[in-house]
């Protein structure tokens, strides 16, 4: 990776690319030599997969048959999981940044970088990568079990359910939304870090950012005010990228709910980078 | 309260994790009147052995007995083992006093007594702000100050001077002593040996999980490899050749340096002018505990830096 | 160097401390004080009371209510005991002034167009007079449920589970107030169902034949969206010997009550007029409407107790920094050294954390419930449509105390995970996952599922918030959007006790086992 890095070749190091990479290297390198983060990250993936398959698996086609109407999302079913395993994502996120707080850390880290923006920047690459990687396995491994599980369950093609594959678009769409908005939870983890610095706070904000939209939402009973909650969360604009059917019931469209999402991680990276600046080590 | 005496025994005390073996039977006794230090290189099972005492960890055989008596049998524990293991261990958002308050709430020890430590440790006036803010010094004193709150006969320190500065350990030194003269048994961990010097009247040295020496400092600076003289002089090889023929033990340590052992000072002197050698320098060498102590632990070093050196070869 | 003094033989003895004494008060007090007095764990129980009564005030802001036509209707009936009740049916009748028996055959019992409702009613009743609400009993076969003897709307007994297809007997005996009713296959083996006292059915009283066939409610759900229509149903019952004992005056026919879903103002019935006829000793019976306790779809108090959603984030991780703050420091050593008993230091810290948090959770849900009801009510969530709220109610008092201890419960839940995982990071999201993700996902998952969820994950406890009574003999839709849970507030709440007690348990065997 970095020649700047291991040989501190003056001639690269004045390079703002290699310091760049350079930066990104360490935090790699910091990710990758703890145990926890891949506990973590396995943790994620069997989170995701798992609540896709409890929920999949406790379909029926006979219930849903029997009523006027059935339109059930199966992929977005499969999917169910992302909604579990984004707080694992999100703690991922977080932890990258605030453990260095905890532990001290950070003040070497600054110490060896003095850019605060590329240190953010670098954390920023290296977690949205892993995460990349990781929202990739979930999604498609939960999808995988929810293909199977969704056939036995009587979602056959006679009923009106082509097995879930990749070929359709909205299932693509599914797909690479869901490995997008796993990226923008982990990002929004490490910006909320950034700003807060604290585990414990951190993590209380984020969970309540991640849940609490959508539970307030769930509460109004006015419809407006229940849609536009909805429109603003995270959470719930974000995963509508996760539906393939009966798109008009969303309160916002697939891609534009991922935009939300996206809104917000790129909102608190922001400022966790103003913080970061701004605030002593 | 129980009366307790306060003796503490390990006797055998055997812990791995995983495939390090931390203590390897580990046995020795620690009695009241005087301080004991406890010294080691890092990674000894210093640490793990004071654990064992306060049962926090749990032995995988052998005992610690703290008047005969297992610490989980002991009911009111403060009264009787006052520890400080880590100084660090404070809630940072917690007020100095207040860390000791709920200790006091513990053993219903009243509130005064919780002022009264903190004048002991003189954090009379930093008692009242937050854990946080306080120096290594600041906090080695309180976690001092928690072992003092229950006014137990038993001390335990782990490596009480660290982070002090010269101010503090001597005042440290005094401060352990004093404890000592009370009746009270007092052990104190330490991996450097310079530090309990002025302090301790027992040592017990370990290594590698087993007990090197339990001895008194006297008698292990006896054992220690005698005084020795330094000698500068130009005429070397005549130099040593009278001094070997008159016993003692002579190493050249420079151009024109040479190392005696076995004669007094006096005796080198006298050599020498007798035989008509010529010297500009000579100095007497008292051996040290810290000297004593490298000899012992030199073959049982946990983490030993490789020589410079070989360090350049590669 | 040092010279070694002759160490004194006596040992040292205290002077300056009395002697201590080893109890679970000490503990208590202990953990009390290092609870006080961290000041940010201060703020965070400040902060969870804040946010639980900002956002059921803010649930309670938002929803708003309107009826076309004005929505001001007479008051609606009351039965016996003031319950709410729904009270319209088909009644073919005769005046009982005394003591006597109606026997019956139900011949035929049908359903009209459109889906049959598993609680229509048909069979005889002696009732105190044909308005709605008076005191009554009646036997009757259900299209769902068999034969049941049920008086005075709220009371239901079963008899014998015979299909609505096939023909059966009934027979009600009055004896003052004692009503007995009986049941049969054939007309001569006679099985009783059993006996009911209703005071209320003194001196002349009607007797005769009814149908009643309520609102079918049908769901339409989806992954976060539900709809649900309810459509009256319209049944018909044929009765042939048909024996009145003690019965005097002629046969009358009457559409007893209002039927169910018209506002007071529509000309008539929903399910339409009811008809009857006889001929020969038959009787054809056709109508709509219910006999039972009326059924709420909105819970207002488990609606202005919703803050405690949100609130729970902040006293859980609260639960959880109350231990694995110590095990960062390495603080728990100083506690443990200080209390060897280390399954007594946990219970103590479980006890000042849930009584903490149910202190706090009491202050929120005390203030929610009392803020958000007059927001409610300007909101239109008032009388005659909904009931009027007082926290003194006994469900009410139950919801509100036992949002409190739903809390302290979390905590104690969230302490004892802690103390296993040793790691804030790892104890937060777990109780994150087992609390507010399934309190998002019971609305969009399938309603198998979510059941499951509600009824067998630590979610169960949220059901102590419900306020709705619920029949067994009302056909109700259970949905978790509305906040409803399977098994009843109590179940609910010792399904969480059960989990945080298992939870506090292995982590008092874990810790007195584990090196610290």
């Amino acid at each position: 990776m970095s020649e700047a890095l291991l040989t501190g070749a003056p001639r690269v190091t004045a390079r703002g690319a290699g310091r760049m990479t350079g930066a990104v290297h360490a935090e790699w390198t910091k990710l990758r030599t703890l145990h926890s983060t891949w506990w973590l990250l396995l943790g994620i993936v069997l989170c995701t997969v798992g609540v896709g398959a409890l929920t999949t698996g406790s379909l029926s086609a006979g219930d849903c048959l029997a009523r006027r109407t059935c339109d059930e999302d199966t992929v977005k079913l499969s999917l169910t999981g992302v909604w579990v395993g984004q707080a694992a994502m999100a703690v991922f996120g977080v932890l990258a940044v605030t453990a260095e707080y905890g532990t001290g850390t950070m003040r070497v880290t600054l110490a060896a970088i003095p850019s605060r923006l590329r240190v953010l920047a670098a954390k920023a690459v290296v977690v949205a990568g892993l995460a990349a990687v990781v929202g990739a396995v979930s999604v498609l491994g939960s999808l995988y079990l929810g293909r199977v599980l969704v056939l036995d369950a009587g979602f056959t093609a006679e009923a009106g359910y082509p097995p879930i594959g990749l070929g359709d678009g909205a299932t693509l769409r599914a797909v690479v939304g869901g490995v997008l908005y796993y990226v923008l939870v982990a990002l929004l983890g490490v910006g909320l870090g950034a700003a807060l610095r604290d585990t414990a706070g951190t993590l209380t904000g984020v969970f309540l950012l991640l849940y609490g939209f959508p539970l307030v939402a769930a509460m109004l009973s006015d419809p407006d005010w229940e849609k536009t909650a909805k429109r603003l969360s995270p959470t719930e604009a974000g995963l509508s990228v996760l539906a393939t059917r009966n798109l008009e019931a969303l309160p916002i469209g697939p891609w534009a709910g991922l935009g939300v999402a996206a809104s917000w991680a790129v909102g608190v990276l922001v400022v966790g980078w103003a913080v970061l600046k701004g605030r002593d080590a | 309260m129980d009366s307790i005496d306060g003796t503490v025994q390990v006797r055998g005390l055997r812990k791995r994790f995983g495939s390090v073996t931390a203590l390897d039977g580990l046995s020795f006794t620690v009695t009241p009147g005087q301080v004991t230090g406890f010294v080691g290189p890092n990674g000894a099972g210093k640490s793990t052995t004071m654990r064992i005492m306060l049962g926090l960890d749990s032995a995988d055989a052998g005992e610690a007995l703290i008047g005969g008596r297992a610490y989980h049998a002991l009911r009111t524990p403060l009264h009787e083992v006052g520890a400080m293991l880590d100084a660090s261990a404070v809630h940072p958002s917690r007020r100095g006093r207040d860390h000791l308050l709920w200790l006091a709430h513990s053993h219903r020890i009243p509130v005064r007594r919780v002022d009264e430590v903190l004048e002991q440790v003189g954090l009379a006036s930093a008692g009242r702000r937050r854990a946080g803010g306080y120096s290594l010094g600041m906090r080695q004193r309180l976690g001092i100050a928690s072992a003092l709150l229950g006014d137990p006969p038993v001390l335990l320190f782990d490596e009480p001077v660290n982070g002090l500065d010269p101010e503090g350990i001597r005042w440290i030194r005094g401060f352990l002593r004093s404890l000592a003269r009370e009746g009270r048994t007092v052990l104190v961990s330490s991996h450097l040996m310079s530090e309990l010097e002025d302090s301790a009247d027992h040592l017990v040295v370990v290594g590698r999980g087993r007990v090197i020496a339990d001895t008194s400092v006297r008698e292990l600076l006896a054992t220690a490899s005698g005084d020795r003289v330094s000698l500068r002089t130009d005429a070397r090889t005549e130099a040593m050749t009278v001094l070997a023929a008159a016993g003692a033990t002579v190493a050249s340590t420079g151009r024109d340096t040479l190392t005696v052992s076995g004669p007094s000072a006096e005796k080198v002197v006298q050599l020498l002018s007798g035989a008509g050698v010529p010297f500009s320098e000579i100095s007497a060498h008292r051996a040290t505990l810290e000297e004593a102590y490298m000899e012992l632990t030199g073959d049982v070093l946990e983490f030993a830096a490789a020589p410079v050196d070989e360090e350049d070869a590669r | 160097m040092t010279d070694t003094q002759t160490p004194p033989v006596t040992p040292y003895r205290s002077t300056a401390v009395p002697a201590g004494r080893d109890g679970f008060v000490q503990l208590l007090r202990a953990e009390w004080t290092k609870l006080r007095t961290v000041r940010r764990w201060g703020l965070t129980l400040l902060g969870a009371v804040l946010v639980t009564v900002l956002v059921s005030v803010f649930a309670a802001t938002s929803s708003k209510v309107q009826f076309a036509g004005g929505g001001d209707r007479g008051p609606e009936p009351t039965g016996p005991g003031g319950v709410r009740i729904v009270d319209s049916f088909r009644y073919a009748h005769q005046a009982l002034p005394g003591d006597g028996t109606i026997t019956v055959r139900l011949a035929e019992f049908r359903t009209g167009e459109g889906s049959t409702p598993e609680w229509g009613k048909a069979g005889v009743l002696i009732k105190k007079d044909a308005a709605p609400g008076a005191s009554y009993a009646a036997l009757m076969l259900t299209p769902g449920h068999g034969v049941r003897l049920q008086n005075d709307f709220v009371h239901d007994r079963a008899g014998s589970n015979s299909p609505a297809g096939e023909p059966r007997w009934l027979r009600l005996t009055r004896d003052g107030t004692t009503l007995t009713g009986y049941e049969s296959a054939d007309g001569k083996e006679w099985s009783e169902v059993g006996a009911v006292t209703v005071p209320g059915l003194t001196g002349t009283v009607q007797v005769g034949l009814f149908v009643a066939s309520p609102m079918v409610d049908t769901m339409d759900r989806q992954f976060g969206s539900v709809s649900v229509s309810s459509e009256p149903s319209r049944s018909t019952a044929v009765f042939d010997d048909v024996t009145v004992d003690g019965g005097s005056g002629d046969w009358r026919h009457t559409d007893v009550g209002e039927q169910p879903g018209g506002d007071g103002q529509s000309s008539g019935p929903v399910g339409g007029e009811g008809e009857s006829s006889e001929s020969g000793g038959r009787f054809t019976l056709t109508g709509s409407g219910d006999i039972a306790p009326a059924q709420y779809n909105t819970d207002l108090a488990a609606m202005s107790l919703s803050g405690t959603q949100l609130g729970l984030v902040l006293i859980a991780a609260l639960g959880v920094l109350f231990i694995t703050a110590e095990y960062r420091r390495g603080m728990i050593r100083t506690t443990f050294a200080a209390s060897p008993r280390r399954g007594r230091v946990l219970v103590a810290k479980a006890v000042v954390i849930g009584v903490t948090a149910f202190a706090a959770g009491l202050v929120a849900s005390v203030a929610s419930f009392l803020i958000a009801q007059p927001i409610l009510k300007a909101n239109g969530h008032k009388p005659p449509r909904f009931p009027e709220l007082q926290l003194t109610d006994g469900p009410v008092l139950r919801a509100v105390l036992g949002s409190a201890v739903l809390l302290a419960l979390i905590a104690v839940l969230a302490l004892g995970l802690g103390a296993l995982l040793r790691r804030t990071a790892g104890a937060v999201a777990t109780v994150v996952v087992l609390f507010v993700a399934p309190l998002v996902l019971v609305t969009t998952l399938p309603i198998g599922f979510a059941q499951f969820l509600q009824q067998f994950t630590p979610l169960a406890g949220f059901a102590v918030q419900e306020t709705l009574t619920r029949y067994d003999h009302v056909a109700t839709l259970c949905l978790p959007e509305e906040g409803c849970y399977p098994q009843g507030p109590w179940i609910g709440i010792g399904t969480l006790l059960l989990y945080a007690v298992a939870v506090l348990g292995l982590a008092v065997w874990r810790v007195r086992r584990r090196d610290v």
